[in-house]
């Protein structure tokens, strides 16, 4: 029983070390030494884009994250942009006028985008609807 | 009443799965994305000619004829594949071939053609990759179809096959 107790407990004392070190770790490996801006403050908005933008080259990624060549160029075109004192919303509306919406990892809400934000909360609705109707229905008998 | 409604959730799952067989078999490739400059004018620019001693202005060049824009460089192996295709396109009556060079070096350029041929009336020598963002490239060889009022009419991402090719050519004979 003690032995059990013990393997339990390293498990689980494994399991929250796992998720420290996740927490903890800087998952950034895009952004190269030259790239940054001495402007602590522009950088971090830099980087806040740069997170918010896709990798054209591998799709599932921000540029940020990536290291293809491509992002490197929208990055530094970024960093070149917020030198130049555009706002965020000039330089997002800069690289959607050129690779369109699918560049934003979070597409927006716009009338052809409206089913990928509203069904989620319709079938959640549905779901609940069944659940409740269901659990009556047992009730009752 | 109660077996009908049971019905439902198979119907529910057969649709589905009509639909991913449907989406499986039709001929379609995620990784290719829209161009979001379809029916927009030409990106501007201005850069320096390969073979011209002049700059390249691409106010000058785009909107006088229909026109085919090529994005390429000596690096990139699927250019070479494609280039065949390129070349039967400058023998095409009715289109002017336009090069951007992308990424490259001008002496590497000049042997390539040396070798393979030259089917660009002018090529634009992109050094830094400006000026393909500003065309929505992400992955050369890309292709873009201008007609004679600079308006971008067709855009294909990747190698020309023969089966782009005739598109392109159909393509071309419907544009003004």
């Amino acid at each position: 029983m003690i032995t059990k107790n013990f393997l339990f407990t390293k498990i689980f004392i494994s399991i929250i070390f796992i998720f420290l070190i996740q927490f903890f770790s800087i998952n950034s490996y895009g952004v190269d030494p030259d790239e940054i801006l001495k402007n602590k403050k522009q950088e971090s908005r830099a980087r806040n884009i740069s997170k918010n933008i896709r990798c054209m080259i591998c799709q599932n990624q921000s540029i940020d994250e990536s290291s293809a060549p491509l992002a490197k160029d929208l990055r530094i075109l970024i960093r070149s942009k917020i030198k130049e004192e555009k706002n965020n919303e000039e330089i997002y509306k800069f690289l959607t006028d050129r690779y369109g919406d699918f560049i934003l990892l979070k597409p927006p809400v716009k009338l052809s985008t409206l089913a990928l934000w509203i069904l989620p909360f319709i079938f959640f609705v549905i779901g609940v609807f069944i659940v409740f109707s269901h659990n009556k229905k047992s009730k009752n008998i | 009443m109660k077996k009908k409604l049971l019905l439902i959730p198979l119907i529910f799952f057969l649709s589905i799965l009509l639909v991913f067989f449907y989406l499986l078999i039709i001929d379609r490739k995620p990784s290719e994305l829209p161009s979001a400059l379809l029916n927009k004018n030409a990106p501007k620019f201005e850069t320096m000619s390969l073979f011209k001693e002049k700059k390249f202005v691409s106010s000058e060049v785009f909107g006088n004829e229909k026109q085919l824009v090529n994005f390429f460089a000596t690096w990139c192996k699927p250019c070479r594949d494609e280039h065949s295709y390129i070349k039967l396109f400058s023998n095409r009556e009715g289109i002017d071939v336009i090069g951007i060079n992308y990424k490259d070096d001008d002496q590497k350029v000049i042997g390539w053609l040396d070798e393979l041929g030259n089917p660009y009336s002018d090529i634009a020598i992109d050094k830094n990759g400006r000026i393909a963002i500003d065309w929505g490239v992400y992955g050369i060889p890309e292709t873009f179809i201008i007609n004679s009022k600079g308006i971008i009419k067709y855009r294909h991402v990747g190698p020309i096959t023969k089966k782009i090719y005739k598109k392109i050519n159909l393509i071309i004979n419907e544009i003004e």
